[in-house]
């Protein structure tokens, strides 16, 4: 299989709008018109370096930012 | 006078119960408690005992289900749930259920069984159920805090032990036991369920998909994980060529067994045969239809036939509702030493095409038949192919484009000796 490859641009793009929401590949792909599979390269990526994390509903996995996801957690912990 | 009259009629009959064990926990975690041991759930289990007595009375379900719990990294395997007699018996307000990925073909040693209680019985109710309907072993009852240690101490047992699939992702892969225990496998099922595992830890970590998707993989027909009734994707062993006959087996057999009874007539395409006087059978192997009724009667004297592989089921499912849903024919066959590979090839674009244009809630049957037999082909890579059924002997799913089809010199013959034939005068019409 051929390696996914991808800008830096791509990247930033894709870190941009993780600290905008929570996530799915699928919908992340269709809003920045890029490939699904690039996408999700460049997430886990992200994920490794700690740039990006999962955050999961109960019953489904969407990503974001640490940042993102620390202060949506405190604004639902507040009601 | 008992706390739980209603339940109390429930061990009184001969069958094992759960009350009856859930008891036992009860009386272990008070006794755990007086010795002085720290225990994560105190009381959980009498508690528990109160709720389900309390949805007796009031003919109503006291669970509520969801929210955020998981453990980090993860996104399934971790099943919420709350109670919502939260004040009156906090010790079950939370009783989240862990899923954990039991092994390929259920397969412990006592020392892994061991530590995997000694974790649950730190860091949970200690209740569990060996096995859920997904085959995974369910860990019933733990706090949104003791989550992740639980996980974490499941990591450092030896051998680890990993969470199971749950919500809309790919659920833990299950296999029957194989040719670890039945000599009638036809593929190497824990080898291939162990792969598939290992290759899509992302898939079944993180739901992602319209719905859940399961793998089941059974090592011959018999299918003992009921991979055709319960799988999106079953993965059923079977064989091309004859069933290998030892006719010597055939006749110690006759020695007790009423063959004709027992195996010749019960065959339910008739393939059988049977010499009475020489003591020796003879199968029509092209109309055999892989039953295993005469291999499960006679294992001694037949076996599956030398050239094996895996017939590929897709789109099953078991709802409660609705009854069950059989998956149908998609592969007819795949040599046993191409199945890693294939599997792959076949499941991954199906995936990104469900992915893309499935709805929520959609499995993949419901999808395909939505979409159409063709587009699936198509997806898959597959050739259209007379065994690809639905129902075996009935319905082929064949089909042809109408440019496909090329003009019958029989039709044509008859329609000039002025034969005529109501479909076509319809498609004239038309």
């Amino acid at each position: 299989m051929a390696e996914i490859t991808y800008t830096e641009e791509d990247k930033q793009k894709v870190l941009e709008k993780l600290d905008q929401k929570t996530w799915k590949i699928k919908d992340l792909a269709k809003v920045l018109r890029m490939n699904k599979k690039v996408v999700q390269k460049i997430v886990m990526d992200l994920i490794e370096e700690g740039k990006a994390t999962y955050w999961s509903s109960g019953s489904t996995t969407y990503y974001a930012t640490p940042r993102y996801v620390e202060e949506y957690e405190r604004k639902r912990a507040e009601g | 006078m008992s706390e739980t009259p209603l339940l109390d009629q429930i061990p009184d009959g001969p069958w094992p119960s759960f009350v009856k064990e859930i008891r036992k926990t009860a009386e272990l975690q008070e006794k755990a408690i007086k010795e002085g041991k720290e225990i994560k759930m105190p009381g959980c289990a009498k508690a528990l005992l109160k709720q389900l007595e309390r949805s007796y009375e009031d003919k109503k379900t006291h669970w509520k289900h969801g929210g955020i719990v998981s453990v980090v990294g993860y996104g399934g395997g971790v099943i919420g749930r709350y109670s919502d007699l939260g004040d009156e018996l906090p010790e079950v307000h939370h009783f989240h259920t862990i899923r954990v990925n039991m092994p390929a073909g259920w397969f412990y040693s006592t020392k892994a069984l061991r530590q995997l209680m000694d974790v649950w019985e730190k860091w949970g109710s200690g209740l569990l159920n060996m096995h859920g309907s997904t085959g995974d072993i369910i860990l019933l009852g733990t706090r949104s805090e003791y989550l992740q240690p639980c996980f974490e101490d499941m990591m450092k047992m030896d051998p680890p032990f990993d969470i199971g699939g749950s919500g809309s992702d790919l659920r833990t892969p299950s296999a029957c036991m194989g040719p670890a225990l039945c000599e009638f496998a036809c593929f190497d099922t824990l080898d291939l369920c162990y792969d598939l595992t290992m290759e899509y830890q992302n898939e079944l970590h993180r739901p992602m998909w319209p719905y859940k998707f399961k793998f089941k993989i059974s090592g011959c027909p018999n299918d003992c994980v009921a991979a055709k009734a319960r799988s999106d994707f079953a993965i059923i062993g079977t064989w091309k060529g004859d069933i290998q006959i030892d006719q010597e087996a055939v006749k110690e057999y006759a020695e007790w067994m009423d063959i004709e009874e027992e195996v010749v007539k019960l065959c339910p395409t008739g393939a059988i045969s049977y010499d009475a006087e020489k003591k020796e059978i003879k199968i029509d192997n092209s109309n055999c239809v892989r039953c295993m009724h005469c291999i499960n009667k006679m294992p001694k004297a037949l076996k599956p036939g030398k050239e094996r592989g895996a017939t590929i089921c897709i789109g099953a499912k078991a709802p409660c509702v609705e009854g069950a849903i059989i998956g149908w024919v998609a592969v007819p066959f795949i040599p046993a030493d191409e199945l890693k590979d294939r599997v792959k090839e076949i499941v991954e674009p199906l995936w990104d095409w469900w992915d893309d244009e499935g709805k929520f809630r959609e499995r993949i049957g419901e999808f395909i038949w939505r979409k159409g037999m063709g587009m699936f082909l198509r997806v898959i890579g597959q050739e259209p192919d007379v065994r690809m059924i639905k129902h075996p002997r009935t319905n082929p799913f064949m089909y042809f484009e109408e440019n496909e089809l090329r003009p019958s010199k029989v039709v044509e013959e008859l329609k000039k000796r002025g034969v005529k034939f109501k479909s076509l005068e319809r498609e004239e019409e038309e």
